[in-house]
C-alpha cells in the first residue's frame, strides 16, 4: 500500500496525516509523529457530511471510542479525505472480519481463522510457558543470561504491552516495579516477573476472548441537529442493517450505483415505506399513511408479518420438553373463547416487533454458536435423565470408598465380635435395677445443687484477661493511623521491597514449583548467584530500617514504634540471611571434598 | 434406597430423601389404604360410597412427581390386585417428563430387585403415555397436516373399520394406512415389549417397526399398569367416553399440577358458537341431506338397518371400536343410551330436517343486537315456543349424528366439525338445568360497531365435570405445588377430602428470595390496575425493573404479564421509550407470540442462550402458553418478575356469571375468588423457577397490591413464609440491593451438610419411623393406663421400649 498523506490539523495544530502500510500517523509540522494508530487498532470511522465547511475524519480506536479527529485543511480536502476514507474502510472491514473469525473460531476449530490472529487455545488446555526469541525487555537485562518468559502465540511486543497493562492496572505492583526495577535496578525485569506468569496468562486470555456481536438491534433514529432532522449513518450501521434485513441488502445490490448513488439510496430509504415497515416501533403502522410512494424501493416491500401465524412457517420440531404446540394439539378445542385481554395477538402492531426480537436474538445466538443441528432437535433423554434428575438426592459418598485390604479379614472381624459380643449377651440388663439406681442417684438433687460452688479465682482471671484483650485491641484501633503519610509510605515501600527480595530469595533456594512449566529452568549456578545477590539486598534491610527509625523523630513519631512495626520484616530478613549463611558454609566444603 | 412404610416396601430411586417427600408418601399410602378398606366394608353399595381422596401439597415439581410415582408403583407391585394408575398432567412436556421419571424409576427398581423372578416382575411393568393423533402420527402425508382436527379426520378415513374391510377385501381399492395395518397383524396386548415408553420412545419404535404409535398406545391401554395423559382425557366427557371408558373402577387417579383443575372442568363443558360456525353447520346439513338421498336410492337397506338399531336403543356395544369413535355424546347416563331414540329423529331425513330447523333457530337468535343472558331452561322454553323442538330429541342429538355419519360412511370429518359442535351444544343444553348459562354477545368489544355475535354456552360449576370421576374411581389424588388456599378446592369441586395436607418445606438455606416492589426508584407507586397501567411513569418503572435486573442477574430471567394485551402494548411502549435497548445490552430478548410453534422455537433459543451464558429475558403471560408447564429451573430462570397482579378481566360477562354463581351456590365471595385466582396464578408463575432444592432464584412481585396482607396470605405458605416484613414493601433500588446481597450469599458453595435436616438417609428414615411408632405407642399407653396418671414411668412402657 503506497503511503497516502494529506495536510490535516489535529487538536487545532496544523500537521500532516499519513497512512502507510502499518500505521495511520499524524505529525505536527516539522515534528516527529505524535499520533500513531496501528491498522489493527482502527475500530470505527466517522466523517463529516459532504459540503460542510470543515472536512473532518474521525478514527475510533480499539478501547478508546473518542479516537482521533482530523480536519483536512488543504484546498483539495474533500478528495483527500475521501481517499483516506476509502482506504481506512478497507482496513476497518478487514479488522471486523478478523474479530468475527476469532469469535467463531472456538466453535468450529477445524476451520482455521482467515486472519492469523492468535487464539489462545481452548480453556481446558493450560497455556505452557516457553521462552522464545529474546524479547526487548530481555535484551535490556542481557547480563542475566535468561529471557523473560513469554506466552506462546504472543510476540515480545505484545508481551511488553501485557506487562505494562498489568502494572498500570495494579498500582501497588506498579509502585513495586518502579522501585525495584526501573529506579534502583535491584531486580531485573525477568526476575520481577518470575512467579507472576499467571498474571500475564490470564490477561492474555481475557484479551483474546473475542467479544460477541452487540445485542442491540440496529435502529437508526433521527436526531435533531441545529434544527435539522438527520439520521447519521456509519459504515458499520449499514453493515448491520444489511445483516438484519436481507431485503435492503438486495435492494442496495440491485440499485447502487446503477440507478441511485449511495447517499441517494439511503435518503430515499429513510423516507420510504420500507423503512417504516422495518422500523422497530409500534408507531410504524400509523406513519404508513404519511409516507409517499417510492417506485424503486416499494418493490421490496413485504407483507407485514402481523398475522397470528408467522409469515415464515418453520416446521422444525422442537424438543418435546419445550414443545408448546404439542400441548396445543393434545386435545380438541374446549371451552369458551378467552376474554379480550387474553387473546394473543390482538395488538397487531406489536406482532412484527415481537417477531423481530425473537429473530434477532436467534440470529445473534446462531452467529455465536451456529445453528442447531436438526438431528439434535428430536433427541430426547435416551438413558439420559439429566433434565429430570435431582442431584442433591444422590449420595455423594456412596462410591468414594476404597476397600481396605487386611490379611485374614474374616478373622479380624470375628475376633472383634467374639471379644465383645458374649460379654454383652451374658449380662442381660436389669432395667429395674438401673432405674432404681438412677432414682437413688437423683435423690437430694436440690440440696446438691444449692451446695454447688465454683472457684472464684479462675473466673476472675479469665474475665480480667478478656477485658485486657479488648482494651488492647481498642487501643491499637484508635491509634492506628497516626504515622504521617510520607513516613508511612516509606515504611510500606521498605516492607514490600524486602518482601519481594525474600520471595526471590526463597524461590531461588527451593526447587521450582513443578506445575509451572518453565522450560528454561535456571541452572543451579544461576540460582546460587541470585540467592547471593538477594542476600546482599536483604542484609541492607537493617540499614534501611535504621534510617527509618532515625527519621522517626523528624516526623514526631516514636522511633520505638517504627522499630516494632518493622520488626517482623527484619526477623524474616535475618532468618533468610542466617539460612543462607549456614547453607553456604555447609555446601562450600562439599566441592572440595 | 429401600425402606418400608407400615408393611409396604418402598423403592425410592435416590440415595437420600427429603423429609417432606417421606411425609407425602406416608399420607399417600394412607389414602390408598383408606379406599381399600372402605370398599371392603361397603362392598354392596360401593357405587354410592365411592371415596374421594385428595391430598394437597407443596413440594417442588419433580420432587413430588418422583415420590408420588415411587410410592404408587411400590403399591402396585406389592399388592396382588395391581390397581392401575391413571396419572393426569396438564401439558405434553409434563406428560413426557412424568414418563421419563417413571422410566428412570423402573430402571432403578429392576436394578434393585433381588432374584431373577423379581427382576422379571419389574421388567414386565408397563407404562405408556397418550396424546393426540397429531402428536403421534408418523404417516408421511397425514403427519404433515398443521391442524390436529385435520389429522384426526384423515387418519379416520384411512383406518376406520369400513374402509379397512373394503381395503382388505380387494387390496388397492382404497387407501389404507400401512402403519395401522401392520398393527392389525400383531397379537393384541403385545404391540410393544413391556417396559416404560415415553412418547418419544413410542414414536421411535413405530418408525423402526412400521407400526402406528397412536393405535399402539390406544390398544395397549387395557394392558398397561400406568397410563399418563392430560386432564381432558378424563374430564372432558366427549373424550373420556372414547378413551377412558374401559378403565377399571379401582384405578388410582392422580391429578398432578391440579391448581387449575376447576378451569379444565369448566372448559370441558363449555361451548362457543359463532355465525361462521352456524353457516358451516348449515352447509354440512345440506351435504348430509344430499348424501341421505343418494344412499336411499343406492343402498336403502343400510338406512333401514340403522332405523332398526335405533329402535332398540342407541348403543350397540359391539361396534364401539377404537378406530371408529370420532365423537361421542357429551354425557348421557347409560340407562338413557339403551332407551329407544325418539321417533321424530329416528329416520335419517327427519333428523336432517330437525337439525336444519335447530340451526336456523340459532341463526335468528344471533341477529339480536343486545346482550342476552338466560338459563338453559328458558332457552329450551323459547325454542319450543318458536320451533316445537322438544327437549328429549335434543338430548339425543349428538349420539344420533354420530350414528348417521357412521351409517353414511362419510369421509373428511373435519369438514363436519361445526355441525358436531352444534349437536354437542344441543345435547348439553338439554341435559343440564343448573350450573350453566347462555350468553349472547353481539359485539366483540363494548365500542365495536360491526356485530360479530358469539353464543357462549358456559359452564359455571366445575363440580359437574369432575363428579363422574369421583363417582367412578375410588382413589383420586389432587396435588400441586401451588395449591393454595386448600379449602377453596373442596368447596368448588364439591367433595369431602379424606386426607388434606400441606407440607412445609425444609430448607437449610433460603434458596429463593421473594420481594415485593411497590414503587419505582422515583417513589411512584406501580400497579397493573387498569386505570394506571398505561401511565408512562408506571410503564417506565416496570421497564427499569427489567433493565436493572437484566444487569445483575446471571443467565435467564422470566417476566410475566397479567395479560397478552398488556404484554403486547407494553413491549411496544418499552421499545419506543428505548428501555429495551438497555436490556439488549445485557441480555437477549424473547417474547411469547400467538403461535405455539413459534413460541417453542423462541423458548428453545432462550434456553440455548441461558446454557451458553449469554443470558436472556423471556417475556410471557401468566395463564398463557408458557406459564403452563414449562419449567425454568436452574440457569433457565434465576429471576422471575411478575409485573402486576394477574387478575382476570373483570368486565368479562362469563366471569361475572361465574362469580355470581359461586356466590349464590357456594357462598364464595367475588373478591375472594378473584384474589384467590390471581394469586394462584402468580404463585404458579413464580414457582416455575424453583423446581428443586439445589435450585435458587429471585421472585419479584412488582405491584403495590402485593403488599397487602390479604393478597399475600393467599400465596402458598412456602413462598409466603419467606417474605419478610421489610421485603414486602420495597422500591426498585432497595429491592436491587437486597437481590445483590442474596445472590452473593447464594453463590457460595453450600458446604454445610444438609443430611439429617432437609435430607434424610435411610437411617434417618428408620429413626423417624421408630420415633413415630414410639409416639403412637405413647399415645395409646396414655389412653389405656390413665389410672396411673401420676407421670411415673410404668413397667409396661419399659418393657415395650425394650422390644
Amino acid at each position: 500500500m503506497p503511503t497516502t498523506s494529506a495536510k490535516a490539523s489535529y487538536k487545532k495544530l496544523p500537521g500532516v496525516v499519513e497512512l502507510n502500510e502499518t500505521h495511520l500517523q499524524w505529525s505536527q509540522d516539522g515534528k516527529a509523529p505524535s499520533v500513531r494508530v496501528a491498522h489493527s487498532e482502527v475500530a470505527a470511522l466517522f466523517s463529516s457530511k459532504e459540503g460542510v465547511a470543515q472536512v473532518r475524519l474521525k478514527v475510533a480506536v480499539v478501547g478508546d471510542d473518542n479516537g482521533y479527529s482530523f480536519a483536512f485543511t488543504s484546498p483539495k480536502a474533500q478528495s483527500e479525505r475521501d481517499k483516506f476514507k476509502a482506504e481506512l474502510t478497507v482496513i476497518l472491514s478487514r479488522n471486523r472480519a478478523a474479530a468475527e473469525a476469532a469469535a467463531r473460531a472456538p466453535v468450529a476449530p477445524a476451520v482455521p481463522p482467515p486472519v492469523a490472529r492468535p487464539v489462545v487455545a481452548t480453556p481446558l488446555q493450560r497455556p505452557t510457558l516457553v521462552s522464545q526469541t529474546p524479547s526487548r525487555a530481555a535484551s535490556v537485562s542481557s547480563s542475566e543470561q535468561r529471557n523473560v518468559t513469554i506466552i506462546p502465540g504472543n510476540d515480545p511486543a505484545t508481551d511488553v504491552r501485557l506487562r505494562k497493562t498489568i502494572l498500570m492496572n495494579d498500582p501497588e505492583l506498579g509502585a513495586l516495579h518502579r522501585e525495584l526495577v526501573a529506579m534502583s535496578g535491584q531486580l531485573s525485569e525477568a526476575e520481577f516477573w518470575e512467579g507472576r506468569e499467571h498474571l500475564l496468562v490470564s490477561l492474555a486470555a481475557s484479551e483474546n476472548q473475542a467479544k460477541g456481536k452487540p445485542g442491540q438491534i440496529v435502529d437508526p433514529r433521527p436526531e435533531t441537529v441545529d434544527g435539522e432532522i438527520k439520521i447519521v449513518m456509519t459504515p458499520q450501521m449499514i453493515h448491520a442493517i444489511f445483516d438484519e434485513y436481507p431485503v435492503i441488502a438486495k435492494a442496495h445490490r440491485e440499485n447502487v450505483p446503477s440507478k441511485l448513488s449511495e447517499s441517494e439510496f439511503w435518503s430515499r430509504y429513510f423516507k420510504s415505506k420500507l423503512y417504516h415497515a422495518h422500523k422497530a416501533s409500534i408507531r410504524s403502522t400509523a406513519v404508513q399513511h404519511v409516507v409517499q410512494d417510492d417506485p424503486i424501493l416499494d418493490k421490496y416491500l413485504e407483507k407485514i408479518d402481523d398475522e397470528l401465524e408467522p409469515r415464515r412457517q418453520r416446521d422444525e420440531r422442537v424438543e418435546l420438553f419445550v414443545d408448546l404446540g404439542a400441548t396445543h394439539e393434545d386435545h380438541g378445542e374446549t371451552g369458551n373463547e378467552k376474554d379480550v385481554t387474553m387473546i394473543a395477538g390482538r395488538q397487531r402492531g406489536a406482532l412484527p416487533l415481537i417477531r423481530k426480537f425473537n429473530e434477532h436474538s436467534e440470529r445473534l445466538l446462531n452467529s455465536a454458536l451456529g445453528e442447531i443441528p436438526p438431528a439434535k432437535r428430536q433427541k430426547i433423554t435416551n438413558e439420559n435423565y439429566g433434565q429430570i434428575d435431582i442431584d442433591d438426592l444422590h449420595d455423594s459418598e456412596s462410591s468414594a470408598g476404597i476397600v481396605l485390604e487386611i490379611q485374614d479379614r474374616q478373622r479380624y472381624f470375628e475376633g472383634g465380635i467374639s471379644n465383645s459380643a458374649p460379654e454383652a449377651a451374658r449380662k442381660p440388663v436389669d432395667i429395674k435395677a438401673l432405674i432404681l439406681n438412677a432414682k437413688v442417684n437423683m435423690d437430694n438433687w436440690p440440696t446438691n445443687l444449692s451446695q454447688l460452688k465454683i472457684e472464684k479465682q479462675a473466673g476472675d482471671t479469665a474475665l480480667l484477661s478478656m477485658t485486657k484483650n479488648v482494651a488492647a485491641r481498642l487501643d491499637v484501633k484508635s491509634r492506628k493511623n497516626d504515622i504521617p503519610e510520607a513516613l508511612f509510605r516509606q515504611m510500606t515501600i521498605c516492607q514490600t521491597a524486602t518482601n519481594e527480595f525474600l520471595r526471590q530469595f526463597w524461590s531461588s533456594m527451593y526447587p521450582p514449583a513443578a506445575e509451572v512449566q518453565v522450560v528454561a529452568v535456571a541452572t543451579p549456578a544461576q540460582r546460587t548467584a541470585k540467592a547471593a545477590k538477594m542476600v546482599g539486598y536483604l542484609s541492607k534491610t537493617q540499614e534501611k530500617i535504621d534510617a527509618l527509625v532515625y527519621m522517626g523523630p523528624q516526623h514526631k513519631v516514636d522511633p520505638a514504634r517504627i522499630e516494632i512495626a518493622m520488626k517482623p520484616v527484619l526477623n524474616a530478613a535475618n532468618r533468610a540471611i542466617a539460612f543462607h549463611r549456614t547453607k553456604t558454609s555447609t555446601s562450600k566444603p562439599a566441592p572440595r571434598g | 434406597m429401600k425402606f418400608s412404610i407400615d408393611d409396604l416396601p418402598i423403592v425410592f430411586p435416590y440415595d437420600r430423601i427429603y423429609p417432606e417427600q417421606y411425609a407425602y408418601m406416608c399420607d399417600l399410602k394412607r389414602t390408598l389404604d383408606a379406599t381399600v378398606n372402605a370398599s371392603a366394608h361397603v362392598a354392596s353399595h360401593y357405587n354410592h360410597v365411592a371415596r374421594v381422596i385428595a391430598s394437597w401439597k407443596c413440594l417442588l415439581g419433580r420432587e413430588k412427581t418422583v415420590s408420588l410415582l415411587s410410592l404408587i408403583v411400590s403399591y402396585q407391585q406389592f399388592y396382588p390386585t395391581r390397581r392401575k394408575l391413571i396419572y393426569c398432567s396438564r401439558t405434553v412436556p409434563e406428560i413426557e417428563k412424568a414418563l421419563a421419571e417413571l422410566k428412570r424409576l423402573m430402571a432403578y427398581r429392576v436394578e434393585c430387585a433381588e432374584g431373577e423372578e423379581a427382576k422379571a416382575k419389574e421388567r414386565s411393568f408397563m407404562g405408556l403415555g397418550l396424546t393426540s393423533r397429531k402428536n403421534l402420527c408418523i404417516h408421511p402425508e397425514v403427519s404433515k397436516e398443521k391442524k390436529g382436527k385435520v389429522v384426526d379426520a384423515r387418519c379416520r378415513d384411512l383406518t376406520n373399520s369400513a374402509t379397512c374391510e373394503k381395503g382388505r377385501a380387494e387390496p388397492g381399492s382404497v387407501d389404507l394406512c400401512d402403519w395401522h395395518e401392520n398393527l392389525g397383524q400383531m397379537e393384541p396386548g403385545s404391540l410393544v415389549p413391556p417396559g416404560i415408553w415415553t412418547l418419544a420412545d413410542v414414536l421411535q419404535y413405530g418408525r423402526d417397526h412400521g407400526t402406528c404409535p397412536y393405535f399402539t398406545v390406544r390398544r395397549m391401554m387395557p394392558f398397561v399398569d400406568v397410563i399418563i395423559y392430560s386432564f381432558h382425557y378424563l374430564l372432558d366427557p366427549k373424550v373420556a367416553e372414547q378413551v377412558s371408558k374401559e378403565l377399571s373402577k379401582d384405578a388410582i387417579v392422580v391429578f398432578d399440577e391440579a391448581h387449575n383443575i376447576d378451569n379444565v372442568c369448566i372448559e370441558s363443558l363449555s361451548i362457543d358458537l359463532t355465525r361462521p360456525m352456524l353457516d358451516a353447520a348449515g352447509r354440512s346439513i345440506v351435504k348430509l341431506g344430499d348424501k341421505v338421498d343418494e344412499i336411499k336410492t343406492t343402498n336403502s337397506s343400510k338406512l333401514l338397518d340403522e332405523y332398526a338399531k335405533l329402535v332398540n336403543g342407541l348403543r350397540d356395544p359391539s361396534d364401539d371400536d377404537v378406530e371408529d369413535g370420532f365423537m361421542s355424546n357429551p354425557l348421557l347416563p347409560d340407562d338413557l343410551l339403551t332407551e329407544a331414540v325418539p321417533g321424530n329423529i329416528r329416520k335419517a331425513e327427519h333428523f336432517v330436517a330437525f337439525l336444519k330447523r335447530f340451526v336456523e333457530y340459532l341463526k335468528t337468535r344471533m341477529r339480536v343486537l343486545h346482550v342476552v343472558a338466560e338459563t338453559p331452561l328458558s332457552f329450551l322454553q323459547h325454542l319450543k315456543d318458536i320451533t316445537y323442538i322438544e327437549r328429549r330429541p335434543l338430548r339425543f342429538c349428538a349420539e344420533r349424528l354420530q350414528s348417521l355419519i357412521r351409517t353414511l360412511e362419510l369421509s373428511r370429518l373435519d369438514e363436519y366439525s361445526a355441525l358436531q359442535k352444534v349437536a354437542s351444544f344441543a345435547t348439553l343444553v338439554s341435559t343440564y338445568e343448573k350450573g350453566f348459562l347462555l350468553i349472547l354477545e353481539p359485539f366483540e368489544t363494548d365500542n365495536a360497531s360491526v356485530p360479530n355475535p358469539i353464543f357462549h354456552f358456559t359452564c359455571l360449576d366445575p363440580s359437574l365435570a369432575i363428579q363422574p370421576v369421583f363417582e367412578r374411581f375410588s382413589s383420586v389424588v389432587i396435588t400441586s405445588g401451588t395449591i393454595s388456599p386448600l379449602d377453596m378446592y373442596p368447596k368448588m369441586l364439591q367433595f369431602t377430602p379424606v386426607v388434606q395436607e400441606t407440607y412445609p418445606m425444609t430448607l437449610t438455606r433460603n434458596a429463593f428470595l421473594p420481594l415485593v416492589i411497590t414503587r419505582g426508584s422515583d417513589q411512584v407507586a406501580i400497579s397493573s390496575r387498569f386505570e394506571v397501567r398505561n401511565d408512562p411513569a408506571v410503564v417506565r418503572n416496570f421497564g427499569s425493573i427489567l433493565v436493572e435486573y437484566s444487569k445483575i442477574v446471571p443467565d435467564g430471567i422470566v417476566a410475566f404479564f397479567p395479560s397478552y394485551l398488556y404484554m403486547e402494548s407494553i413491549v411496544a411502549a418499552w421499545n419506543d421509550m428505548g428501555i429495551l435497548n438497555e436490556v439488549w445490552k445485557n441480555k437477549l430478548i424473547f417474547v411469547e407470540t400467538p403461535d405455539a410453534n413459534e413460541t417453542s422455537i423462541a423458548l428453545e433459543n432462550y434456553r440455548r442462550a441461558c446454557d451458553n451464558g449469554r443470558g436472556a429475558v423471556l417475556l410471557s403471560v401468566a395463564r398463557g402458553k408458557v406459564s403452563e408447564g414449562i419449567d425454568f429451573d436452574h440457569n433457565y430462570g434465576r429471576a422471575v418478575l411478575m409485573f402486576g397482579v394477574p387478575y382476570q378481566y373483570t368486565e368479562s360477562r362469563i366471569l361475572k356469571a361465574r362469580l355470581e354463581y359461586l356466590r349464590d351456590a357456594y357462598r364464595i365471595r367475588e373478591s375472594e375468588f378473584l384474589g384467590f385466582d390471581a394469586m394462584r396464578n402468580a404463585a404458579q408463575c413464580v414457582g416455575r423457577v424453583l423446581r428443586g432444592k439445589t435450585d435458587w432464584g429471585l421472585m419479584v412481585f412488582a405491584d403495590k397490591r402485593f403488599a397487602r396482607a390479604d393478597k399475600r396470605a393467599k400465596l402458598p405458605r412456602w413462598i409466603n413464609q419467606y417474605i419478610t416484613e421489610t421485603a414486602s414493601n420495597l422500591s426498585t433500588d432497595m429491592a436491587l440491593t437486597l437481590s445483590k446481597l442474596f445472590m452473593r450469599g447464594i453463590s457460595q458453595n453450600p458446604e454445610e451438610n444438609q443430611t439429617g435436616i432437609s435430607l434424610w438417609t435411610l437411617d434417618d428414615v428408620l429413626k423417624a419411623q421408630a420415633k413415630q411408632k414410639a409416639l403412637a405407642l405413647e399415645a395409646k399407653e396414655e389412653e389405656e393406663e390413665d389410672e396411673f396418671g401420676n407421670g411415673d414411668i410404668t413397667d409396661q412402657m419399659l418393657i415395650d421400649l425394650d422390644i
